[in-house]
């Protein structure tokens, strides 16, 4: 995060054991400069085995549909795709270990998951899913194919992470660090992406993202606001 | 929680005031179109002359005056039209804002008005901290709009810092067309779900800004800032639309608005109630100069 010109503490104390939680996260290369980065082959176990059900059609049509109704894409800069491959499979991991929550709770393997978690979870499931569907939208307008896997090595951290998920509160614990990361990777992203669509996509889901956060935060026993200032510090790099 | 707040508990507009309104719109708009043309068509024939090829430096220079002057023109007579988020502004500053160079005057022209939401939300919520129900009701409700009130002295800061380092005049006022609503409701304002509503839309307005303004500013470090800023009034927003869902709860939602909560207890809407929607648009959002300094 850029230093801005004024202070930036509001007392609120940050968590260590959060700032850096994949070792993957903070001070990579800027999203924008990325390669292609939408990894193939990555493993199937926890992390992503649920309802990753993207379509893997490519092709160059301007317009497509996404589970929030139709859309007019726009063929986006080729940076701008980059970006939005990345993007995009950060959100096949977030929907991928929602999936596996779900899975988990359903098999009372997480005990007691109260109403309200149960409906986050699903709601922030659908949220990403749609999320998908868009930045997919705009990589195949772009003549690319479908990103249907998530970031090899990222995916290996929240598998392991996963793993030792017990309970409700260890599960709200990872959907919190997935989304900073989501939330923080697009806030990065933004001043690096040249199309205007995409600009605003990104800065979309940046919000619901932070909003996600918000959320967990409040379940956890938290301030849901913590920060005066958005950072950047656990956007997530490529690989 | 049988009515959680949400779009259609933004504040109501007077319908027939708002006609008047577009009707003066349209006609600005029209005048705005008529005292861009002649830019317009220059930039135009620029491009016919450039063609692909890359343009020399003096190109460069002539392209980036022809641009300053439609820009500025274009920017300022649809702004003040509140047409600026409309479709055919979009595709009009879309010709006039390419990356020649920075668009400074409308990049001020955002910052001031980013400014002048921020001015706003400050004298709401001190508002808000002066009315009996919040300053003696729930501790968490009080705390919020304490912190949220810090908050957004800071971010005031911020955008006054950016505004004075692009070399403008940081706004000093809060934005008029909202101060006149908070005003008007204000006499309405009896209980903690009335201030949490007239909080949420101030919220709403300003993260749909900035999330707007991210597309139409040219600076990078003003770019930065608003995103990283409207990541947090979207926070606001949210712990909102939440508080006021439980509020509507009655007493067994009240004592929910706790830290830590019982969430056991919580109802299944509160997980959902809020993000309403899987991507945020800028539906509210407040044209770049509606808050610029005059």
């Amino acid at each position: 995060m850029k230093n801005f010109p004024i202070t930036k503490d509001n007392g609120q104390q940050r968590i260590p054991s959060r700032r850096s939680f994949f070792g993957l996260v903070g001070g990579a290369a800027a999203v924008g400069a990325l390669a292609a980065c939408g990894d193939t082959g990555g493993s199937t176990n926890a992390g992503a085995s649920s309802s990753t059900s993207t379509t893997k059609a490519s092709g160059s049509s301007g317009t497509t549909a996404s589970s929030a109704g139709a859309t007019t894409t726009t063929k986006a800069p080729n940076g701008d795709l980059d970006t939005a491959m990345f993007a995009a499979s950060l959100e096949v991991l977030a929907v991928g270990t929602y999936g596996a929550a779900l899975d988990a709770a359903g098999a009372g393997k997480l005990g007691a998951v109260p109403p309200a978690v149960a409906e986050f979870v699903t709601k922030a499931k659908a949220d990403h899913q749609a999320a998908l569907d868009k930045w997919n939208g705009v990589i195949k307008a772009g003549g690319k194919t479908a990103v249907t896997e998530p970031p090899k090595k990222l995916k290996a951290t929240v598998d392991a992470e996963f793993a030792k998920v017990k309970d409700v509160t260890g599960a709200a614990e990872l959907a919190l660090l997935l989304e900073e990361t989501a939330s923080a990777t697009y806030l990065k992203a933004i001043p690096t992406l040249k199309d205007k669509a995409a600009i605003e996509l990104a800065g979309g889901l940046q919000v619901v993202d932070a909003q996600h956060v918000s959320v967990l935060l409040f379940v956890l026993g938290r301030y849901p606001v913590p920060e005066v200032f958005a950072g950047t510090d656990k956007a997530a790099a490529p690989g | 929680m049988d009515s959680p707040p949400g779009e259609k508990d933004r504040i109501m507009l007077n319908e027939p005031m708002l006609e008047v309104l577009l009707e003066e719109s349209s006609d600005l708009h029209a005048d705005a179109m008529r005292d861009t043309r002649p830019s317009v068509a220059r930039l135009e024939e620029w491009r016919r002359d450039v063609g692909t090829s890359l343009p020399t430096t003096e190109q460069v220079s002539a392209m980036s005056t022809a641009r300053a002057e439609a820009s500025s023109s274009l920017a300022k007579s649809l702004a003040a039209a509140g047409l600026l988020t409309g479709g055919i502004a979009a595709v009009l500053l879309g010709v006039v804002a390419s990356p020649a160079a920075a668009d400074k005057p409308l990049d001020i022209q955002i910052l001031q008005t980013a400014t002048s939401l921020e001015l706003l939300a400050i004298a709401a919520y001190e508002a808000a901290l002066g009315l009996p129900f919040i300053a003696d009701g729930n501790a968490v409700v009080k705390k919020f709009a304490e912190t949220t009130k810090s908050q957004h002295m800071q971010h005031r800061e911020a955008f006054a810092a950016q505004t004075k380092a692009l070399g403008g005049t940081p706004q000093t006022e809060p934005n008029a067309k909202y101060l006149a609503i908070v005003e008007m409701e204000k006499p309405k304002l009896l209980t903690p779900a009335d201030v949490v509503k007239l909080a949420a839309t101030l919220e709403e307005v300003a993260t749909d800004t900035y999330l707007k303004n991210l597309s139409l500013l040219t600076d990078k470090d003003s770019i930065e800032l608003t995103a990283s800023i409207m990541g947090v009034e979207c926070q606001h927003l949210a712990t909102l639309r939440a508080v006021g869902a439980l509020l509507a709860g009655g007493d067994e939602g009240i004592a929910l608005i706790a830290i830590p909560t019982d969430v056991a207890k919580l109802p299944a809407a509160a997980g959902s109630v809020a993000t309403p929607k899987p991507f945020e648009e800028p539906d509210m959002a407040s044209p770049p100069a509606e808050g610029a300094v005059k």
